[in-house]
């Protein structure tokens, strides 16, 4: 077996996992600070249990964005050592800014807030949610300068082979970056916005105890899908006319993309410069799915008098748009990566020469193993979520209810 | 400027090991046959500070990429099972800990602390292996690349491993003295004064055959801190052992602590100012110099890490101020 196409569909698996569940990552949180702080500030007993409900499925969602994420960082050095050799001294920097300025204190502020219910003064609390929200933001942030990079390299000069920095705030004004990033952020305040939907949906179908709380869940989940849908179909078509100029063989022919293949066929000698078909036909289910989430916005009338609920079809409607986000997030994902083959760094390092010298069995063994582990993590935690969900708010795990009076504990830390 | 982001490379990665030591370390004691309560509480003593610690790791990437990008490449890909088997094992206790409790049967629980324990091993021994494996020098060739995975099937390296995984026993076992309520922390008292003497011994045994080594003697450069380091590894466990024997915990950990970061000073103070020593062929290998990015991407990073770094530290002090001192009853629970 040819040890390229093992470590790209090592490197394809990895990310598709990690990326759904980064998505619900990025859409819940943001949802929970909404949530944690109306809690604050009007002091209504409901939404902190909205929060420790909706908390507890984002911690556990979470654990598998961490897991991949390791291993999709290490897989760099793994089997892409080329990568570092030659593209490291540019590619690197976003890649040690995100670890150090946003996952880091993401983690160490989730540790917190998980840990500190009750424990941690009230305002104390609320701000590391604030702070994992917005380190979270910050590292979908840098993780997209890495990746556009490797889309339209910039901000760097070529010596001895190897790509030395020279200026760093072109990778940030990048062209194939803002839009991409606010489409990014988009599809993950769907995705959230979807989840929280359908799974208040299945409670109101079912009709358990908790109607107020999944009566506002609800809401709350279809008016954040409504608006960010209009942003997330914004952004995305934002994108083909500068991925179009930049990139002329991602999408499509015409003179553009046949001078730059004979440009190339020049400089790197003969070779397919055209991705594969997989990306466009993915990308065309996924802009079909991008409108079904579009209509979505017609469910927004339906909230007054609460006829969403009343009539209940559109609950069932909701529900069984839950796997939509899911598939769209992986087939735009692959639109964008498969669409820059055959090139890891576009036009400046072709993906067989970053694949690291190990051998063919070693790399299907990491392949498999990997694969396997991340696979049966992956649904085991879908299947704790579900669970998690099904229980319903009554007795989250996250955090204690608030002690009666006889409060006997020390006075909060931390003041 | 490039000995500056060594340090700092040796600083994160010496502080996962500490930190992470003590996650593994009470992970492997999930092994004994406790009641599921002492195992739970266990886990929770190491509650909020679990996340924290494990991101010291993400971080050593981090760095390790941005500063150092050829030695990132050559040192995962030319070490692929030693970071395989700490990576899975890393991967498992992550989940392990963090899923274990979420279903409500004792057998789901009981089945995830399987994964913990193994996990915990595999990344303890992982971690030693690519240690040891620095030290003994890899299969370098003058082209750049690492040629090989054999090169770690060395008694040194296996010796090395175990007695990385006894040390992370060890500052478990520690950890939970210091932090477990005083009234349940004597049956961990004891097992940690049983463990420092066998790290002792695991310790002892690695240092015999490294010296024994004709690879180890060949890559080391710089002998004297080598041996300099060891006799401080050797002095930290037996303070260890002592502050133990006189019911100190605090000191206990702290010697613990420096049982785990030693390790990474003495790999790369030993091997100064190389970092990959080639064994086959003579005078090639990678120095620190050469490993760096170049002058524009450290100097970026150093600008950037200048203000970080104290808020990152601060931040992370600031959980082990809020969660200090020994868990009691009223504790959060959630692992």
């Amino acid at each position: 077996m040819d040890t390229l196409l093992l470590a790209r569909l090592q490197f394809a698996t990895t990310t598709s996992i990690h990326f759904l569940f980064v998505v619900v990552t990025l859409g819940l949180v943001t949802l929970l600070v909404g949530l944690q702080t109306a809690g604050f500030i009007t002091g209504k007993p409901m939404y902190e249990r909205l929060t420790r409900f909706w908390g507890q499925l984002y911690v556990i969602n979470y654990v598998l964005g961490i897991a991949t994420g390791i291993v999709m960082e290490f897989q760099f050095g793994l089997n892409w050592s080329g990568l570092s050799r030659y593209v490291g001294n540019v590619f690197g920097a976003p890649l040690a800014i995100e670890t150090l300025v946003a996952f880091f204190l993401e983690s160490t502020f989730l540790g917190m807030w998980i840990f500190g219910w009750h424990r941690l003064r009230r305002g104390v609390h609320l701000a590391l949610l604030w702070g994992v929200a917005l380190t979270a933001y910050a590292s979908a942030f840098w993780i997209m300068v890495a990746n556009s990079w490797l889309q339209h390299p910039v901000g760097y000069e070529v010596r001895d082979g190897i790509a030395h920095l020279t200026d760093f705030g072109a990778l940030l004004t990048n062209p194939t970056l803002g839009f991409a990033f606010g489409h990014v952020v988009s599809a993950g305040l769907v995705t959230g916005g979807v989840l929280m939907a359908a799974v208040s949906a299945w409670h109101l179908i079912r009709r358990t105890p908790d109607f107020a709380l999944f009566r506002t869940s609800l809401r709350l989940g279809v008016l954040t899908t409504a608006i960010s849908v209009v942003f997330l179909v914004g952004f995305g078509f934002a994108q083909f006319g500068p991925v179009g100029r930049v990139q002329p063989t991602k999408f499509g022919g015409g003179p553009e993309r046949d001078a730059l293949v004979a440009e190339w066929t020049a400089r790197f000698g003969p070779g397919d410069y055209t991705p594969p078909a997989l990306s466009s036909v993915g990308l065309g289910f996924m802009i079909l799915i991008g409108f079904t989430l579009f209509l979505g916005t017609l469910l927004v009338p339906l909230l007054f008098r609460d006829w969403i609920i009343r009539l209940r079809f559109p609950l069932w409607v909701i529900l069984l748009a839950l796997p939509l986000p899911f598939v769209a997030v992986i087939l735009g994902w692959i639109a964008r990566e498969v669409g820059r083959q055959p090139w890891v760094a576009y036009g400046l390092l072709p993906t067989g020469h970053a694949v690291s010298p190990v051998g063919a069995g070693v790399m299907l063994t990491s392949l498999i193993g990997f694969s396997l582990l991340l696979g049966t993590l992956a649904v085991t935690n879908w299947v704790l979520l579900a669970r998690h969900a099904a229980r319903g708010a009554a007795h989250p795990a996250l955090g204690r209810p608030p002690e009666p009076d006889a409060d006997t504990r020390p006075e909060p830390v931390f003041a | 400027m490039e000995l500056a982001w060594y340090a700092l490379l040796g600083l994160f990665f010496a502080t996962y090991l500490v930190l992470g030591g003590y996650d593994y370390g009470v992970g492997l004691l999930l092994a004994r046959r406790t009641a599921p309560a002492t195992r739970r509480a266990a886990l929770n003593a190491v509650g909020p500070f679990f996340l924290g610690n494990e991101v010291w790791l993400v971080a050593t990437v981090g760095i390790l990429f941005g500063a150092f990008p050829t030695l990132e490449g050559e040192l995962l890909s030319g070490f692929y099972p030693a970071v395989l088997g700490a990576l899975a094992g890393v991967v498992l206790v992550t989940a392990g800990v963090q899923l274990r409790s979420r279903p409500t049967g004792e057998r789901a629980r009981a089945g995830w602390d399987r994964v913990v324990v193994a996990g915990s091993a595999l990344a303890a021994l992982g971690w030693g292996a690519l240690l040891a494996g620095l030290l003994q020098g890899v299969p370098l060739r003058s082209d750049g690349h690492v040629a090989g995975l054999t090169h770690l099937g060395t008694p040194f390296v296996a010796a090395t491993a175990v007695a990385m995984l006894s040390l992370v026993a060890a500052q478990g076992a520690t950890f939970l003295t210091l932090r477990l309520p005083a009234a349940e922390a004597a049956p961990v008292a004891r097992l940690a004064g049983r463990l420092v003497p066998a790290a002792l011994a695991a310790v002892g045994t690695a240092a015999v055959l490294g010296l024994l080594s004709g690879r180890v003697r060949a890559a080391v450069a710089q002998p004297a801190a080598a041996v300099l380091l060891l006799v401080a590894l050797v002095a930290a466990l037996l303070a260890a052992r002592t502050a133990l024997g006189r019911g100190r915990p605090g000191l206990a950990f702290a010697a613990t602590s420096a049982t785990l970061a030693l390790p990474v000073a003495l790999v790369g103070a030993a091997l100064w100012p190389w970092v990959l020593v080639s064994t086959v062929e003579p005078g090639v290998g990678l120095t620190v110099a050469d490993a760096a990015a170049s002058g524009p991407t450290l100097r970026l990073l150093g600008w950037l890490a200048l203000p970080l770094l104290p808020a990152l530290l601060g931040f992370q002090a600031m959980c082990w101020w809020v969660f200090r001192g020994r868990t009691d009853g009223r504790a959060p629970v959630y692992w």
